[in-house]
């Protein structure tokens, strides 16, 4: 199958991944355990697009405002709408990074990387500006590290025995905000 | 932008194909060969190439190096002359006026039309100045994977030609289906290719 063909056919897995996250954070208060990592605190904020349907026919849904006024989102899946982008917060280890996670295709939009006490990049030392690029690919590199570990975490549990007993709770979330 | 400061964007891409053992001699080479070539002094329509992540006009990498540990870091800088297509539509209309008053004729055929259209269009492109897009990205040899700095996917289309054609190595997009098949184990992987959507209400 090619990539276009491949894009379209699996678009589900990583909008169900980002509902599940969703789903995941607010389980136990915004922290998700990662086994082997320890406790990541994960906020879904601000700003949330669902979709429904498919190509032209396909409606999108736009959600801002402050976590509990996501609530309209969380309608959004109960009309059946899949959550396509988020803006999280996500802190590990002292560090916090800012953006907007793109279900569909993995994209990372506007990410704002943790305040550090390196340089902005003005230096004229080429070792000190080597370091300043580690130090952003490093921080650019553990996002992503952390983005991947979390949806192994999924996947490991989506293609198992205990998918069914998991999609029972986030049903039961989901359904949980049409009732409020 | 946004590798070097700021807020970035990016998406992941898996670098397929094999390095020749040395690496950086290699790596040099071809940076080298399919760097940026300036079109400010020439007519030609658009030029495409890298340049330093620090400076678009630094494309012989003497204020900074590309290498920074295992990565290698680019920006690809693509210059563009363009003309809208209102001022083509103004300017053809103007000289079809002129050339009609000039034959003294009521119409123009079809091929004087063409010609002047086409005449008219590489005038403008002459004229017009190239407009500069700089994508960065950066590139970790280790684990051969490439984070681009652009969500923009005709940037991503020209990435693709311009680092095959430069190292003869293939990029491909790491969307979450083969992300998949990198994270989970091989049993799990099969199962992986027979999931389907499921409802969450």
């Amino acid at each position: 199958m090619d990539l276009v063909d491949l894009i379209e056919e699996k678009r589900f897995v990583g909008q169900e991944f980002l509902t599940w996250l969703w789903w995941k954070s607010e389980e136990r208060g915004g922290v998700v355990n990662l086994p082997g990592e320890g406790d990541i605190v994960v906020v879904f904020e601000k700003h949330m697009l669902l979709e429904y349907g498919e190509g032209e026919s396909s409606e999108k849904l736009t959600c801002r405002g402050l976590q509990t006024e996501l609530q309209e989102a969380r309608t959004g899946l109960v009309m059946g709408k899949k959550l396509e982008q988020a803006r999280i917060q996500l802190t590990f280890n002292d560090y916090e990074w800012n953006f907007t996670l793109a279900g569909a295709l993995m994209e990372f939009r506007n990410v704002k990387l943790p305040k550090t006490e390196g340089d902005s990049g003005n230096t004229q030392n080429p070792e000190e500006r080597e370091g300043m690029v580690l130090e952003r690919i490093f921080l650019f590199e553990e996002l992503e590290r952390l983005i991947l570990e979390l949806f192994r975490l999924f996947l490991q549990i989506r293609v198992g025995e205990a998918w069914r007993e998991e999609l029972l709770k986030v049903r039961e979330w989901v359904n949980r905000a049409e009732r409020a | 932008m946004g590798f070097i400061n700021g807020t970035a964007s990016f998406v992941r891409f898996s670098v397929e194909g094999d390095l020749p053992e040395n690496i950086w001699d290699f790596i040099a080479d071809r940076v080298v060969a399919f760097s940026f070539r300036d079109i400010d002094e020439t007519y030609e329509e658009d030029s495409l190439g890298w340049v330093s992540v620090f400076n678009m006009f630094d494309s012989e990498f003497n204020y900074a190096s590309y290498a920074a540990g295992n990565y290698v870091t680019l920006s690809m800088r693509h210059d563009e002359r363009k003309v809208s297509s209102a001022i083509v539509k103004k300017y053809v209309q103007k000289e079809e006026e002129r050339v009609k008053k000039e034959k003294e004729i009521p119409k123009l055929s079809r091929s004087m039309r063409v010609e002047i259209k086409e005449r008219i269009q590489n005038e403008l492109m002459r004229k017009s100045l190239p407009v500069p897009a700089v994508y960065d990205l950066c590139w970790n040899l280790e684990n051969s994977t490439l984070l681009f700095f652009s969500t923009n996917k005709k940037a991503q289309a020209l990435l693709e030609d311009h680092f095959k054609e430069s190292f003869g190595l293939t990029l491909m997009q790491q969307i979450p289906y083969l992300c998949g098949q990198h994270l989970l184990e091989e049993e799990d992987v099969d199962r992986l290719a027979g999931i389907t959507a499921d409802i969450f209400l």
